[in-house]
């Protein structure tokens, strides 16, 4: 009995040792250590032996399938290091990849994923409102007169149906400060939202087309102030465009805000020193501006009790400013060559 | 709009060592927007932006006004210096009855004078040079020079070509036809504002442009010298439908503060007798009706800081409003203010002062700080229909598809079914963009024919479609569609590409039957709802359109854990021949309701007549054994038999 385990031992070993590949490594495995392998079988004649020798080959049983487990973990390193190797000579690391498939998204979508998520980060809600509007939440609620110029048909398109009693004609939105009035009438105060829709308006040339995107922020609360408003166009500017861009406000005019501010961000070609891209250094990003109290008004909100600020900025003016892509046609963006939009 | 001024002609009326780059960049923070300084000759042109509520901007001495008020804040002494005027030695008779319409012009001043025309000073020249107004002659360019230094826009007649006792302001009829002073010949529309004659003969389109019949000419010994105030609406209407923009135009329709009229005539006066021999024969005249009412504003200084966001010093506030023209005074809280009557279309309630106060004290000079984040009852879900959109584009995206962004307006070609059920737009701005879409479909078809080169693609987009509706807005339905084309493009990869994107948004319950719209392809519907099409266009095309916000009311994150099956399954395929007609779906629910134990059944494999289907057994309580399954498996076969005539091939 002794024999035939240090038999077994050496036949196995000396089977490991010649190996030369995984598998006939496995076989070998298979062959001694296997269901019916032959270590497998002479353990199970022990249990034939008499009880009183039964121990002492348990013993060397043992002994005998550590070895053999321990030639087979030391070969298969060796041969997993030599098929390594081997496999490392044939790959040309030069050949192309096998690529999953990967389209793309729209540069618009780009933006506005981002514009959010930022947004999102200091406590603004997405919310969606119409894009065709009555003129009441576009304009009159916006304390627009009744004679203003972006009433004209030659501004913003109208669409054919008959005008409301109250709230006057249908209009494409020709900004997203229409959801303004929409989300005070929900009664629910403190405010604090974004809206970023499609807008339009009647212009198209190399800076314009019909349809673009803004996006709108909305706060109001008690003590809203016009350094919230600095707080927030800060925070954006620094989120989306980086920390080294500067911002600041300037005196404008919009009917639905008062003080009105334009805003600007110094350029990112010129790093704010003046090139033939930007004015003195500043680039313009859009309007924003202390919420009117005639707005505040039609939306149910007494101003003696609270104020807000609103802004709203052009989604394809922000990409351009960051990206410095420099399309020279903004049109380009809905034309809808493929041969652009595969470039993002 | 732009204007442009010449730093020489600012400081005329502006006294103050900073430099133009400086006047420049201050005004530019707290003021109007200086967008570009250029050398002109020896002097130094400011292009500036004013905002539409300041017409009283528009000119040199408004800017003037403006800078004074707003230099001190950044440390810089600074001096507005007002026009002075003397009344001249004019006339005893008026030489012209002028009839006014107060409900059409607010003020009139004019007067009757010798001059001999000649050519204008350098100084003038280059004023005009300057904002791009060509040099005529004197008389035509002191007007123009008058309108930039004073921001009221004047007229000049020539008196005798004029030749009547009167001259009446009336409302235009339409058809009415003039010939204006550059030669072009006008139809009227009816309500523009001009003068007529003794004889009813139209001598003047008023705030607009002077009129051939009565212009300054090489012979012109005589003026009327004419300055209208008029009633804005009535000039935008009529500028506009005329598609005449001059400078006095936009002015006009704007707002001009009556009590310049009177200083833009006397100044007038003044370089008429200076540049043009010019002598006042006649009286002057001086109609004013509509005087603008002065408005009076209190507002606390509580309000103030508060919506400032700092504490404002009271004094300099003070200061400050009355070096813009406000005059005012301080009481223990509050500031008491007029608002002069060059901003009264624009002044009038207490933000309006707040604004003044706010931007002399420079917004460059205020903190920034976050608005409070709200408190925990406005709490805004996480996953929200923005977030399923966005988790839906980045899976097509990553299965090869291309996002494109189409106009929501289409050309009639583009418009699926009747025009009268359209969404359209009035005004149009070509006949590409008339129609609202009611299926991005046909735009995603356009991209695809614009695209010819490419033999293979994948393109999706996700918009609004918009559905006419009766006494109210249209409804706004967000819409999913997208486009397969490729050689054999086949129905069932855009099938796998719908069914896997409402896997991962949540979605069970979905049943693909034959199209409802009856083309080759297959409707789509949640439980009971239907939300889409898939649609077979030829060989190469399929095309898909899903109602999103369907899909969003059963889209959920919702996880549902199921404990690990503690028996190991065991799995069979059956192969049987069945007629096309008998659907798959219906073969499967029949094999599924055999047995409890049955817990999957999926088509595995189809060719001609013949389906492979893989069926898997699993037992939550014990081992199954092979008798078990072959049990089932007989029973399987028997009904399939019963019900499909199906054959069994092994």
């Amino acid at each position: 009995m002794d024999e035939d385990f240090i038999g077994i031992k050496n036949a196995a070993i000396s089977f490991i040792l010649e190996a030369e590949d995984l598998k006939s490594l496995e076989e070998t495995k298979l062959q001694f250590l296997g269901k019916s392998g032959k270590l497998t079988l002479a353990i199970k004649g022990i249990t034939k032996l008499p009880v009183e020798k039964r121990p002492a080959f348990g013993i060397l049983a043992n002994e005998v399938k550590n070895a053999i487990e321990n030639a087979l973990e030391q070969q298969e390193k060796i041969l997993s290091q030599k098929r390594k190797s081997v496999l490392l000579k044939k790959i040309d690391v030069t050949n192309p990849g096998n690529k999953p498939l990967l389209g793309n998204l729209h540069l618009v979508t780009q933006a506005i994923e981002e514009i959010s998520e930022i947004f999102k980060r200091i406590g603004f809600a997405r919310i969606r409102y119409p894009e065709i509007d009555w003129d009441y939440y576009a304009f009159t609620s916006l304390n627009f007169p009744e004679n203003h110029p972006a009433r004209d048909d030659w501004e913003t398109f109208f669409i054919k149906a008959d005008p409301d009693k109250k709230m006057g004609r249908q209009v494409l939105s020709p900004h997203t400060s229409s959801g303004q009035v929409r989300e005070m009438e929900k009664n629910k105060l403190p405010i604090k939202m974004l809206n970023i829709a499609k807008c339009y308006r009647r212009q198209s040339d190399v800076s314009h087309t019909p349809m673009f995107h803004q996006f709108e922020g909305l706060v109001v609360d008690k003590n809203i102030s016009i350094t919230h408003l600095k707080g927030t166009l800060d925070y954006f500017v620094k989120s989306y465009f980086g920390k080294e861009r500067k911002s600041r406000i300037r005196p404008y005019h919009f009917q639905f805000t008062e003080p009105s501010f334009e805003v600007d961000v110094t350029c990112g070609v010129c790093n704010g020193y003046g090139c033939r891209l930007c004015k003195a250094g500043w680039l313009e990003m859009g309007g924003a501006g202390i919420v009117h109290p005639n707005v505040l008004k039609a939306g149910g909100i007494d101003p003696q009790k609270y104020s807000g600020f609103a802004f709203g900025w052009g989604v394809e003016r922000v990409l351009m400013m960051k990206q410095g892509l420099e399309l020279d046609d903004l049109r380009l963006l809905y034309s809808n060559d493929l041969r652009f939009l595969e470039q993002f | 709009m732009n204007i442009k001024i010449l730093d020489k002609d600012l400081r005329k009326y502006l006294k103050t060592k900073a430099t133009a780059a400086e006047i420049g960049e201050k005004l530019s923070l707290t003021s109007l927007s200086v967008e570009k300084l250029e050398k002109f000759g020896d002097d130094i042109s400011y292009e500036m932006e004013i905002t539409t509520n300041r017409p009283d901007l528009f000119c040199v001495l408004g800017v003037a006004r403006e800078a004074a008020a707003i230099l001190p804040g950044f440390g810089i002494d600074a001096e507005f210096v007002p026009l002075k005027l003397r009344k001249p030695q004019d006339g005893k008779d008026n030489l012209i009855e002028i009839k006014n319409n107060p409900k059409l012009v607010n003020r009139i001043c004019a007067i009757v004078m010798n001059v001999s025309l000649g050519d204008s000073p350098k100084e003038i020249k280059n004023t005009l040079e300057a904002s791009n107004v060509r040099s005529l002659n004197n008389l035509i360019d002191i007007t123009n020079y008058v309108m930039r230094i004073v921001g009221h826009p004047t007229h000049v007649f020539d008196f005798d070509r004029l030749n009547t006792k009167t001259l009446e302001i009336v409302e235009a009829k339409a058809g009415d036809k003039i010939i204006t002073l550059d030669g072009k010949n006008l139809t009227l529309n009816g309500r523009e504002i001009v003068a007529v004659d003794d004889n009813g003969r139209i001598v003047d389109l008023l705030g607009i442009m002077g009129l051939e019949n009565s212009v300054v000419t090489k012979e012109t010994k005589r003026i009327l010298f004419f300055l209208d105030n008029n009633e804005p609406r009535h000039i935008r209407e009529a500028s506009m439908n005329l598609g005449i923009r001059t400078e006095a135009a936009v002015l006009n329709e704007k707002g001009i503060d009556p009590n310049l009229t009177m200083e833009a005539l006397l100044y007038g006066i003044e370089l008429f007798e200076k540049f043009a021999n010019g002598k006042a024969v006649g009286k002057i005249i001086d109609i004013y009706e509509n005087k603008p009412k002065i408005k009076e504003v209190e507002v606390s200084f509580e309000k103030i800081n508060n919506i400032i966001g700092v504490k404002i010093d009271p004094v300099r506030a003070s200061k400050s409003l009355k070096a813009l023209g406000f005059k005012n005074n301080l009481t223990k809280t509050s500031i008491k203010v007029s608002v002069p009557s060059f901003r009264s279309n624009d002044a009038g309630i207490e933000e309006d002062i707040i604004e003044e106060i706010a931007r002399t004290y420079g917004y460059h000079n205020l903190p920034s700080a976050l608005p409070p984040i709200i408190d925990p009852q406005s709490a805004h879900p996480f996953v929200d229909e923005f977030y399923f959109e966005q988790r839906v584009k980045n899976a097509l995206k990553y299965w090869g598809f291309i996002e494109t962004y189409t106009y929501s307006f289409v050309s009639e070609s583009l418009f699926e079914g009747p025009l009268e059920d359209a969404v359209t737009i009035e005004n149009p701005l070509n006949e590409d963009f008339v129609y609202m879409r009611n299926s991005l479909i046909p735009s995603l078809l356009k991209v695809v024919s614009d695209n010819k080169s490419y033999e293979t693609l994948k393109i999706f987009e996700i918009a609004n479609v918009y559905i006419k509706k009766s006494n109210s807005l249209p409804s706004e339905i967000l819409t999913l569609s997208g486009i397969l084309k490729q050689p054999n493009a086949s129905f069932y990869e855009v099938k796998g590409i719908i069914e896997q994107l409402l896997f991962d948004l949540g979605i069970k319950k979905i049943f693909f039957r034959k199209s409802q719209r009856g083309g080759m392809g297959a409707s789509l519907y949640i439980d009971k709802d239907y939300v889409g099409e898939i649609e077979v266009l030829d060989t190469d095309t399929v095309n898909f359109e899903l109602n999103f916000n369907s899909l969003l009311k059963y889209a959920t994150l919702k996880k549902e854990f199921k404990p690990f099956a503690k028996y190991p399954p065991i799995t069979q395929d059956l192969s049987i021949i069945v007629a096309e007609e008998i659907k798959t779906e219906n073969i499967v629910e029949n094999i599924k309701i055999q047995s409890d134990i049955i817990t999957d059944v999926s088509l595995k494999d189809s060719y001609e007549n013949s389906r492979t289907f893989h069926i898997i057994y699993q037992d939550p309580d014990k081992n199954l054994t092979n008798e078990e399954v072959s049990k089932i498996r007989q029973k399987i076969i028997h009904s399939l038999t019963d019900k499909f005539n199906a054959v069994f091939k092994n």
